[in-house]
């Protein structure tokens, strides 16, 4: 059945447009219609291997690539933390996350967890990283931090996006971020094949697979069954050299049909980017419904801390030993911080700090970036304390309708 | 004197600054000083940019330049006026004087259009410390006078001591085919001038609608009733130049405090097109 494409068949399964979400569904979608496809012939040059075969892999990368630290997700008290990894088998492989709003737990039935408390950006724009040295005497003392090269290993593809829209932001930019960004010299990306509770990223188009920006990607089928795919040559030669064999026609189907069961679980979510923009700015001056939706928030920037996207950061003087040290850190636009000044306070009320978040995830980011703000990783609704849940906001703005 | 307007550029690390030394201080009005900044090097900067001035262990504060740059025998000064309002501005007024130390960097920000407002009428709008930005833009005119048509200048304070720049109101009033327009909030013995708000003064106006530009800056209350009472006069939305303040950190648009809307005060700013921003002043706290 090698010829015959089993992504033609799974058309029926999967819509078109949730496909073409993907930028992989592209592929998918030319595979069934022009017949003749280089990646469906080929199974979707998708491999199969172990979670071994991943040690294998990440082995490869660091010998091909010389000293390279890893970074990625692994336990930390009771959740899972973005840091440093002694080794490629800290990544979780045998408990799951149970997220909902407000919630998070570790549960030992299982073997997928989603994401991390923490994202690449705790690694990229540290919550606290030093901008300058100064004496006295007004002269610059330079910092010596060492270059050092990375490998990001297993982020999610949502995690991935995020990173493309902090480089909008701040690459070129931001010393630090700019930086640690070049510091990377690989990215392997887990891919999702179940959502959380709280996820929508297919929503937003961030998820759950990825197309491109990535060096070798995953996706775990079963327990210790995992599909790999290369996104550069770097991942292909490693791929190659791991000796992975090439992905049956039953992973390639199971593969393709838990994707289309993830993104129809998710799309449903929120309402369409479109339509959300549309009617966020109908509703950008409606304070009653902005104070409405924002009642239960309590200012206190969780979201803007776990979010991957949100860079805004404060400069802090902490004198110490004769100099003083200028610290960049954090700034949650939910705090009340943001937008105070001496002789007053731009947004002094809770309800425009709430909606800036929104408004610059949807709208803002757009203009600055060309692309949606947000990657709908759920970790701003898994993370509040409170339980606000910003795909209720989405909903309701589309609505029209107050709770 | 010609002067040259070009916009500068930062250096690679954009948080280094230069050490400047204070060379002269003026006390403008209560807690209203302009610092003459003096440093080596050459310093390129356009009326309406701004500079994060720093004051070691406390911090930066972003403060517009206020008169024209002066570059000769190899070292810049600069005008800077600040008014006390939190930790950095007070150190800089109480703790500075002449022969201090004060860190700068800059410039930021994308200036007044002048380039644009050339052979077309002039109108400024100041409110309080907000007639600092301006006060560049009238000794530009005043040295390139031909450049442009006629200028009025609407300047108000809260009261007649409260005015910066008192010793040289007259020169502006002296400058060819220029009106001079001043009020006081609240009445004083003496004030001769206008009592009310400096946007009443816009009712005043005495230039060509058609053919002009307008330049405001002061609280954002102010440029607010100006903007309407301007629009009332029949001036074009896109005629209207605003400068904004917000909670500004870094002045390149990575520290994210200063966003207005979609833009970055600082970067896309400070001076905003009234068309470009309609869709947000208006909505409080944005």
């Amino acid at each position: 059945m090698d010829n015959e494409c089993y992504l033609h068949k799974a058309k029926y399964v999967m819509l078109e447009t949730r496909l073409l979400n993907t930028g992989l569904a592209k592929k998918v979608w030319s595979c069934s219609t022009m017949n003749t496809n280089e990646l469906c012939g080929n199974n979707c040059n998708l491999f199969v291997g172990s979670f071994k075969d991943l040690g294998t892999v990440v082995k490869l990368l660091q010998e091909g690539l010389g000293d390279v630290r890893l970074f990625g997700y692994k336990f930390h008290k009771d959740r899972i933390e973005f840091g440093e990894m002694k080794d490629f088998d800290e990544i979780p492989t045998t408990v799951a996350d149970i997220q909902k709003p407000g919630y998070f737990r570790i549960s030992s039935t299982g073997y997928r967890f989603r994401h991390s408390f923490s994202s690449p950006k705790a690694f990229l724009l540290p919550p606290e990283h030093s901008i300058l040295t100064v004496s006295q005497g007004y002269e610059i003392v330079e910092d010596g931090d060492g270059q050092m090269g990375v490998v990001f290993l297993g982020i999610k593809p949502c995690d991935r996006k995020a990173m493309s829209i902090l480089d909008g932001i701040l690459y070129g930019k931001s010393p630090v971020y700019t930086k640690r960004r070049d510091s990377i010299k690989a990215i392997i990306v887990e891919e999702c094949l179940e959502p959380g509770e709280t996820c929508f990223c297919s929503a937003v188009k961030a998820g759950p697979t990825i197309s491109s920006g990535f060096d070798i990607a995953y996706a775990r089928l079963y327990k210790d069954t995992l599909v790999f795919k290369y996104g550069s040559s770097l991942g292909e030669k490693i791929l190659v050299k791991a000796g992975l064999q090439k992905a049956q026609d039953s992973h390639v189907k199971a593969y393709f049909e838990m994707v289309a069961n993830a993104i129809s679980m998710m799309n449903s979510r929120i309402s369409r980017v479109e339509e959300l923009q549309k009617a966020l700015k109908e509703r950008i001056g409606d304070k009653s419904f902005w104070e409405k939706v924002s009642s239960n928030c309590v200012g206190c920037g969780n979201c803007n801390y776990v979010c991957p996207t949100c860079f805004c950061t404060e400069i802090n003087d902490i004198v110490e030993e004769g100099y003083s040290k200028r610290i960049g850190m954090w700034l949650g636009c939910l705090t009340y911080t943001y937008g105070l000044v001496a002789g007053g306070h731009f947004r002094q009320e809770l309800y425009t700090r709430y909606r800036h978040f929104v408004l610059h995830k949807f709208l803002f980011y757009p203009k600055q970036v060309g692309d949606v703000g947000c990657v709908g990783c759920g970790r701003c609704i898994t993370w509040c304390p409170l339980g606000v849940d910003l795909r209720d906001t989405l909903n309701l703005l589309v609505e029209g309708g107050t709770r | 004197m010609k002067v040259e307007l070009q916009k500068g550029n930062y250096t690679a690390n954009p948080f280094v600054f230069r050490k400047a030394v204070v060379v002269n201080k003026v006390e403008e009005a209560p807690g209203i000083y302009t610092y003459f900044l003096k440093f080596d090097g050459e310093f390129k900067i356009l009326p309406g940019q701004f500079n994060m001035l720093y004051v070691y262990g406390l911090g930066e504060v972003p403060i517009s330049l206020s008169n024209l740059p002066i570059f000769r025998n190899g070292y810049t000064l600069l005008e800077h006026t600040v008014r006390v309002m939190g930790a950095v501005t007070k150190a800089i007024t109480l703790g500075l004087g002449i022969g201090s130390f004060i860190g700068i960097r800059g410039p930021y920000g994308n200036g007044w259009p002048l380039k644009d407002a050339e052979g077309r009428d002039i109108t400024i709008v100041g409110g309080g410390i907000g007639i600092a930005p301006l006060r560049p833009i009238i000794k530009y005119v005043e040295l390139e006078r031909e450049k442009f048509g006629r200028m009025n200048i609407l300047l108000g304070a809260r009261t007649p001591r409260d005015m910066p720049y008192k010793y040289e109101l007259d020169k502006y009033g002296a400058i060819l085919n220029t009106k001079l327009l001043l009020s006081s909030d609240t009445p004083a013995d003496g004030w001769v001038h206008h009592v009310g708000f400096v946007t009443d003064l816009i009712n005043n106006i005495d230039v060509n609608i058609k053919n002009s530009v307008v330049f405001v800056c002061g609280p954002e209350v102010m440029m607010r009733v100006a903007v309407k009472k301007l629009l009332g006069r029949g001036f074009r939305k896109e005629d209207i130049y605003l400068s904004l303040e917000r909670r500004m950190r870094c002045g390149i648009g990575v520290c994210g405090t200063c966003q207005f809307g979609h833009y970055f005060v600082c970067r896309d700013g400070p001076v905003f097109r009234y068309s470009d921003i309609e869709d947000y002043l208006w909505v409080e706290g944005i």
